[in-house]
């Protein structure tokens, strides 16, 4: 596993700090992190409850399970990455290189890197009704700028794409990218793409 | 990033005929289109060794035909 230097942004002060970029991370890397993450989780969803929010405005990631993915990085499609911030792991990306085609007119047919995965670690959730903010904000931002740097590198011209959670779908429109479909094949999720230009607006913007 | 090795590939005119195609109408270098090739096959293949089936489907034809990997 080897690591770039980054930055994320304090939640509190809005102050910009060091934090690391994992890429090439193993089954065994997610499983650590599952471990430390699913312990909050279950803490999250203990205090949801007792605060009586309904199930609907519940994070809706928050039954995912990395340690179920990690069997998937066997395959030379997957590759996970990871931000490091402080000693703890702030966020999580597993994108593929296949079988994914663009979908925009322009690119129709053609390879792009598609993010199978993105989620930031639970206490980086801002949940209003628990009063809960960002620990760290940008990971997202962090991982998704990454996605795009490894769509370069593979010769797909920073091409991505995604299914959007409901609760996401807002903020990758905030990044820029064009929402294709509902997919009925995907739980009718929203499918987002990045094109070449759009792409690259992304990495030359200054979203967090 | 991963370490990168080199191998000589031999394929017949008609083979490199396809990389070429495939690498225009893709917009990827040569490289990229057999890195894909390898990066599908595996996937593939370790999907029906899990028991998974492929299909072939042409929905206005209404045809469904299953492909075997060798």
């Amino acid at each position: 596993m080897s690591a770039a230097s980054t930055q994320l942004i304090d939640g509190a002060s809005g102050l910009p700090v060091e934090a690391q970029l994992h890429h090439a991370m193993t089954a065994k890397d997610l499983l650590l992190v599952e471990r430390v993450w699913s312990a909050h989780r279950a803490r999250l969803m203990a205090s949801l409850l007792q605060a009586g929010v309904m199930r609907r405005d519940w994070p809706q990631s928050l039954h995912w399970d990395w340690s179920l993915k990690a069997r998937e990085l066997k395959l030379l499609v997957n590759s996970a990455s990871g931000l490091v911030c402080q000693g703890e792991w702030q966020g999580l990306m597993i994108t593929k290189t296949q079988p994914y085609q663009a979908r925009l007119a322009g690119d129709l047919g053609r390879p792009l890197v598609y993010v199978d995965f993105l989620e930031v670690a639970p206490w980086n959730w801002p949940i209003p009704q628990l009063q809960q903010r960002a620990r760290w904000k940008a990971c997202g931002s962090v991982l998704l700028r990454h996605a795009v740097a490894q769509s370069k590198r593979e010769g797909f011209h920073g091409r991505l794409g995604l299914h959007a959670l409901p609760q996401a779908e807002s903020y990758y429109e905030r990044c820029g990218m064009t929402r294709v479909a509902v997919d009925a094949t995907k739980e009718d999720l929203a499918y987002y793409e990045f094109g070449r230009n759009e792409a690259q607006h992304f990495l030359e913007g200054s979203m967090p | 990033m991963n370490a990168k090795r080199s191998m000589t590939l031999n394929l017949t005119d008609a083979e490199m005929a396809a990389v070429d195609e495939l690498a225009q109408k893709k917009e990827l270098s040569k490289t990229a289109v057999i890195r894909q090739a390898i990066r599908l096959y595996q996937m593939l293949d370790a999907r029906m060794a899990r028991g998974e089936k492929l299909f072939f489907e042409d929905e206005a034809a209404k045809k469904k035909a299953e492909l075997m990997l060798l």
